[in-house]
């Protein structure tokens, strides 16, 4: 590929490169517009005649767009919840302080305004660092993969979770996949003191890619999937095995079940979430304003990181989440531009002042 | 640059050290050392500290190391390589005489081409053309010129001689054809009878033509003019056959001398001598020599009309030499004889011994005349003088002839001009008073009218001074260097430098070759530390050549041991003009972008790494992919850049040309200060900032996808990344000035393989690497809204401080070379010319001194011959040729005129 990228110009030297060897005999060198320097060239000025109408121009724009995606911003709306623990009165103190397994607790909340269009629903973590370069590299992607091989013989990499105390292989090995993300969350609504399910919807929560291509389970022939993993044992946090995570639905499991892709896709900074679950059923276009009843299993320790857990409802559009900052950005970049057009402006008119007077 | 290396590898080691301290102190709580999803190894656990320490330092060192730019001295290497090419490219530097053009010899000195002040040059062969030409000869004072010149019109026959005084009585008959046969006969020219297609042979081929096809060869080229010129005047030196030199005369018979002795020329003695028995077994030495080695030995003629007509000649610029003969017995030879082989014959100090000999026998000589020969200075070199000083240089021309010679060449060469005031620093004027004296004298009047001012001025040409020329010899030269007992001679030596600095031009006649370096090293070696650039073309050249910062070799009639030696080799001085003030120029405005280009291109690369390290618990994570952190500066941003040190040109080559003043808006090397460094760096770290938390805040907690799908730490990098590229590349499309087609292709080209190469990169399972965590990464990036809207948002917020300071400094603080450019744009049609002002372009001190070191020349001659110059009492005019250009530079104040 680089030397794809490289060929024309060292073509293009050593055409050079044998005239000068030529010039032994001729020693005029070449009249060639390259080599006298005299390439025909667009030479730009960047002086404020340029600029100016630019700047108006840039800024027009970036103030236009900004406006745009303020507004499309500010109509998505957004839920957030935390559902730590922390202090007394929680819901969820006694489970976070207990370590029993399936701890349950609830988390009741009201949406005062109905929310028109289809809803996501993520959980969030802070203080949380996904990124730290040894949790990071702490994973095996070929066994992943579903190569067999690196099945039974996961990478050094996935140290400490590599093999457990009597040397059995994990699978999927690592630091990431150990600490896989375990709450679960099933939402009611509160329909006149019945409480209605709302559907969750957990496919295509992970990318298509990842789910298909980079992820799969590792195949053989007429054996299903506790077979293929025989020999292997579960992550030592895990309660279940990988290929026994979704009870529900068989094909989603293994290492390609997408709420392990969407953990295993590492977040960037150390304050995340994550998606968990689209609203479907009844409720997937539109959920009606009033009280809900969050049925979370508590697993999940973060007290001690010290950390927050979070569920959050949110609408998307095209741009994606609520994010007021690349509006604001644009808002406040372009009447920057539009500042620094008039001052420019100013600069020039009286630049052009003092030339008059100098002649 | 290696200070700014300097700078930056403390930035290096202390961003490593403050992100390992941190990193302890971070650490120090156990839930974040090791969280339980986290958790060490039972050999990480146990490892010690302060090893865990130290290898947490490396660890951060290697991940900022691209900040120190090891590419750019690749780049560097290449750029100065190839860039040499357009040296030995230039048309305008071939010389269709030679048959040759400009060679390099060093890459490594491209910029110093731009940076030089002063310019140490020859005179001969260098200044003037080393092709001598044989003017007149002076026979017991009766001046016998040949009319028939050399180029063109031969007369035939062999009566061309004109008496310019009263006609020769008969003895002078006779004293003139002992002179004629002594010129013939006292030499050490070959004669080569076929054709020779030595180019340098060429002219001479020319002169001989009339008669026979020989051809004279000869190491000093004063022989062979001298030889023909008698051949002019009827004298024919025709061969030496077995020893016996053979002469035609006017009656066209021929005259057998046998060569006796040869007392061969040397420069101490800086004369030569042969013993030749003529048919009648009369025993003649024929000496001929600089007039100040011969006239101390001459008992007998006409000493006082010889030398007024030597001094007279030697005003005019001619080359002078005496000639003297006298008569030996035979015992008296026979004695010679022995004493020149018992020295010849010596085991120790066998120099020293024929000295002494040589030295005896050269006594009680006849003066019989002397002769004139005329080096006609080169094509434009008078205006290539010119524009050096108009460049802000000072040009010192070191000679070995003598003061009157020297200085007349340097009239004519306009290295002094009219309004120059003469300082003179020779042996005539210390004889007269103590060096003490003369050197506070002349410090004195420099200092008159300067001031203090002197070492801010442009060097000299403000128009506040007076404009000096030193003349100083080499015996003053080295009483000045010389160490005095009483430990005063560093005072001298400064005086000496100071009054160097106060003038624009400076002549040091009677040199010896070291001297010549000597000099280079004094000024070399001055608290300024100016780069010097010497230009000679003879052996005698070759030690100030190689002492200077830049050595340029001419490739002239004395062998090529100083083209050799030097680091640049030129065919004519000429070619320095547009060495320096285009080819030094552009190398040096290319060279300072590449150097700030390559340190801010990896502030904005490694910055992000650095603040990364705050969000991901100071663990080394890199931010970006192994791929990226590659190809970054070996393919996604090398070649904008190389191409751009190679062919950018910020104004035209025919404006550095004819603007020499633009040559001083880059002088003392000020792109590369450290007002511009920190700028650039200061742009660096802006923009690395932007690239970075304006990718935080748009990852912060929300989605950037439509379908609620989340982007991990790979696509936060690979957007930093992609930002930090095209900002990086575009902000070198924004210097670019000249946008070739070259330019066009690298650039687009680079920003296109970077996206190719993402695609392909992200597109495929690589199977020989066993992470996969870049697969498509970057195409789900591109399928993303605020990505796209990020990208674009992000890039023209770090660009616009640089446009913004660019376009203000244009406005308000233009240097030169904006002007042009604003000035060149206007002439476009399709300019904005509405937007321009319209103004003159020179600041108006320029326009002044402009006007003042414009004298007014009589320009109406065309004539490329030095013309006669009555110099002495500072009163003279001088006719001498003016190139178009000259004229038109002469009538233009600004550059309105000459665009």
């Amino acid at each position: 590929m680089l030397i794809v990228f490289f060929l024309p110009h060292l073509l293009y030297f050593s055409s050079y490169w044998s005239k000068i060897l030529k010039m032994k005999k001729d020693n005029k060198p070449d009249n060639t517009a390259f080599t006298q320097q005299r390439l025909p060239a667009w030479q730009p000025v960047l002086s404020v005649g340029i600029v100016l109408p630019l700047f108006f121009i840039i800024g027009l724009a970036f103030i236009g767009i900004g406006i745009g995606l303020l507004i499309t911003s500010n109509n998505i709306q957004e839920f957030e919840e935390e559902y730590t623990g922390i202090g007394d009165n929680s819901n969820c103190y006694i489970c976070a302080n207990n370590a029993t397994a399936n701890c349950k607790c609830t988390l009741n909340f009201t949406i005062a305004q109905p929310i028109q269009g289809s809803v996501f629903m993520y959980y969030g973590l802070t203080n949380y660092y996904q990124n730290h370069q040894k949790y990071l590299s702490s994973r095996d992607d070929q066994q992943l993969a579903g190569e067999t091989y690196y099945l039974k013989n996961p990478s050094q990499s996935c140290k400490p979770y590599q093999m457990d105390i009597n040397n059995n292989p994990i699978a999927p090995c690592g630091s990431i996949a150990n600490s896989f993300f375990n709450d679960a969350f099933a939402l009611y609504y509160n329909n006149q003191g019945f409480l209605d399910e709302v559907k969750l919807d957990g496919s295509a929560i992970a990318w298509w890619t990842d789910h298909n291509v980079k992820f799969s389970n590792p195949s053989q022939t007429g054996s299903n999937l506790s077979q293929i993993f025989e020999g292997t044992v579960k992550p030592i946090n895990w309660s279940k095995p990988v290929y026994n995570l979704d009870v529900n639905n068989p094909d989603n499991n293994g290492f390609i079940n997408e709420d392990f892709l969407v953990w295993m896709r590492t977040a960037a900074l150390p304050d995340f979430r994550k998606l968990y679950r689209r609203i479907s059923g009844n409720y997937s276009s539109f959920m009606p304003s009033g009280n809900y009843t969050l049925e979370i299993t508590y697993n999940y320790p973060v007290k001690d990181l010290p950390g927050k857990k979070k569920v959050i409802f949110s609408t998307v559009s095209w741009m994606g989440g609520k994010n007021q900052f690349l509006g604001i950005a644009y808002l406040v970049f372009g009447s920057l531009c539009f500042v620094m057009g008039f001052i420019l402006l100013i600069v020039y008119a009286k630049y052009q002042n003092v030339e008059d007077n100098d002649d | 640059m290696n200070a700014f290396l300097v700078v930056y590898l403390c930035i290096l080691i202390s961003k490593a050290l403050v992100n390992t301290v941190l990193k302890y102190v971070w650490q120090s709580n156990p839930n974040r050392d090791e969280p339980w999803y986290n958790q060490k190894t039972e050999s990480e656990r146990q490892r010690n500290t302060f090893l865990k320490a130290f290898t947490d330092f490396l660890a951060f060192m290697v991940l900022f190391n691209y900040i120190i730019p090891v590419s750019m001295y690749v780049t560097v290497e290449m750029q100065k390589f190839l860039g040499s090419y357009f040296i030995t490219w230039d048309e305008e530097m071939f010389d269709d005489e030679l048959g040759e053009g400009a060679l390099v010899n060093t890459s490594d000195l491209n910029e110093e081409l731009g940076q030089v002040e002063y310019v140490f040059t020859d005179k001969t062969g260098t200044l003037t053309e080393n092709n001598m030409q044989f003017i007149e000869c002076c026979i017991d004072g009766h001046v016998y010129v040949p009319h028939a010149i050399c180029n063109g019109q031969i007369m035939p026959g062999t009566t061309g001689i004109d008496m310019i005084d009263s006609s020769p009585v008969e003895e002078g008959m006779e004293s003139e054809e002992l002179f004629f046969r002594a010129l013939c006969l006292c030499h050490t020219v070959q004669v080569k009878e076929e054709e020779t297609i030595d180019g340098i042979k060429k002219g001479l081929q020319q002169c001989s033509k009339s008669s026979s096809s020989s051809v004279y060869i000869s190491s000093s080229p004063d022989e062979v003019a001298l030889v023909e010129g008698m051949k002019r005047l009827g004298f024919t030196y025709l061969r030496l056959k077995d020893s016996y030199m053979e002469i035609q005369n006017r009656e066209d018979s021929i005259e057998r001398f046998e060569l006796m002795e040869v007392l061969s020329f040397d420069s101490v003695r800086r004369r030569m001598s042969v013993i030749v028995r003529s048919h009648t077994g009369d025993y003649y030495l024929f000496c001929k020599g600089a007039d100040s080695s011969i006239f101390p030995r001459v008992i007998k003629g006409k000493v006082e009309q010889v030398r007024a007509r030597v001094e007279h000649n030697a005003v005019e610029g001619l080359r002078t030499l005496c000639v003297a003969y006298k008569m030996l017995k035979k015992d008296e030879y026979e004695s010679v004889c022995r004493q020149l082989n018992s020295a010849k014959l010596a085991l120790h100090d066998r120099e020293k011994k024929l000295a002494e000999a040589y030295d005896e026998i050269e006594q009680d000589l006849i003066l019989l005349g002397a002769t004139a020969v005329e080096d006609r200075l080169q094509e434009k070199a008078a205006d290539t003088i010119e524009s050096l000083h108009k460049a802000g240089m000072k040009v010192w021309v070191l000679t070995g002839d003598k003061m009157e010679t020297a200085a007349a060449t340097c009239y004519a060469s306009r290295l002094f001009h009219r309004n120059t005031q003469i300082l003179e620093l020779t042996t005539k004027r210390t004889e007269e008073q103590s060096l003490h004296d003369v050197l506070f004298e002349l410090s004195r009047t420099v200092h008159q009218h300067s001031g203090s001012l002197s070492r801010d001025s442009i060097s000299g040409l403000s128009q506040d001074m007076q404009d000096y020329g030193l003349i100083i010899d080499g015996a003053t030269l080295s009483s000045v260097m010389k160490p005095t007992e009483d430990g005063s001679s560093g005072n001298y030596k400064e005086i000496f430098l100071e009054i160097c600095r106060n003038c624009s031009a400076v002549l040091c006649c009677r040199m010896a070759p070291l001297q010549k370096a000597q000099i280079v090293k004094l000024i070399k070696a001055s608290k300024e530390h100016p780069i010097t650039l010497a230009i000679g073309d003879g052996a005698n050249d070759v030690s100030m050549i190689l002492e200077a910062h830049v050595g340029i070799g001419i490739m002239g009639k004395e062998g090529r041991q100083a083209a050799r030696n030097s680091d640049y080799a030129i065919p004519k001085f000429k070619h320095l003009k547009k060495m320096l003030l285009v080819h030094g120029h552009y190398y040096y405005i290319r060279i300072a972008e590449l150097v700030q280009y390559f340190f801010y291109k990896n502030v904005c690369f490694i910055f992000p790494q650095f603040l990364y390290q705050f969000f991901c618990g100071f663990s080394q994570q890199p931010l970006y992919d192994t791929a990226y952190l590659t190809l970054y500066n070996i393919s996604f941003t090398s070649l904008p850049i190389l191409l751009y040190s190679l062919i950018e040109q910020h104004v035209g080559m025919d404006i550095l040309k004819k603007d020499p003043y633009l040559y001083m808006d880059i002088s003392k090397n000020c792109l590369l200060r450290w007002r511009t460094f920190i700028y650039w760096t200061f742009l660096g770290v802006f923009d690395a900032l932007v690239f970075f938390f304006g990718a935080y805040f748009l990852f912060d907690n929300t989605t950037l996808t439509s379908n609620g799908q989340m982007f991990g730490n790979w696509t936060f990098g690979t957007l930093v990344f992609t930002v930090l590229v095209f900002t990086v590349t575009l902000k070198l499309a924004l210097d670019t000035h000249y946008w070739t087609w070259i330019n066009h292709f690298v650039i687009w080209g680079s920003l296109l393989f970077y996206v190719v190469f993402s695609l392909l990169w992200g597109g495929i399972i690589w199977p020989f690497l066993n992470y996969q965590r870049m697969y498509y990464v970057f195409m789900q990036m591109l399928s993303s809204g605020p990505a796209w809207l990020g990208i674009i948002l992000l890039i023209t917020v770090s660009l616009l401080p640089d446009v913004v300071k660019k376009v203000i400094c244009r406005q308000l603080w233009p240097t030169t070379a904006e002007k042009i450019q604003n000035a060149e744009k206007q002439l476009k049609p399709d300019g904005f010319s509405e937007f321009t002002p319209l103004s003159s372009l020179h600041s108006s001190n320029y326009r002044n001194s402009d006007r003042r070191n414009q004298p007014q020349r009589r320009s109406d001659q065309l004539s490329k011959k030095l013309m006669y110059t009555h110099w002495g009492n500072h009163d003279y005019c001088t006719f001498s040729s003016l190139s178009v250009s000259d004229s038109k530079s002469n009538s233009s104040s600004g550059l309105e005129t000459s665009v």
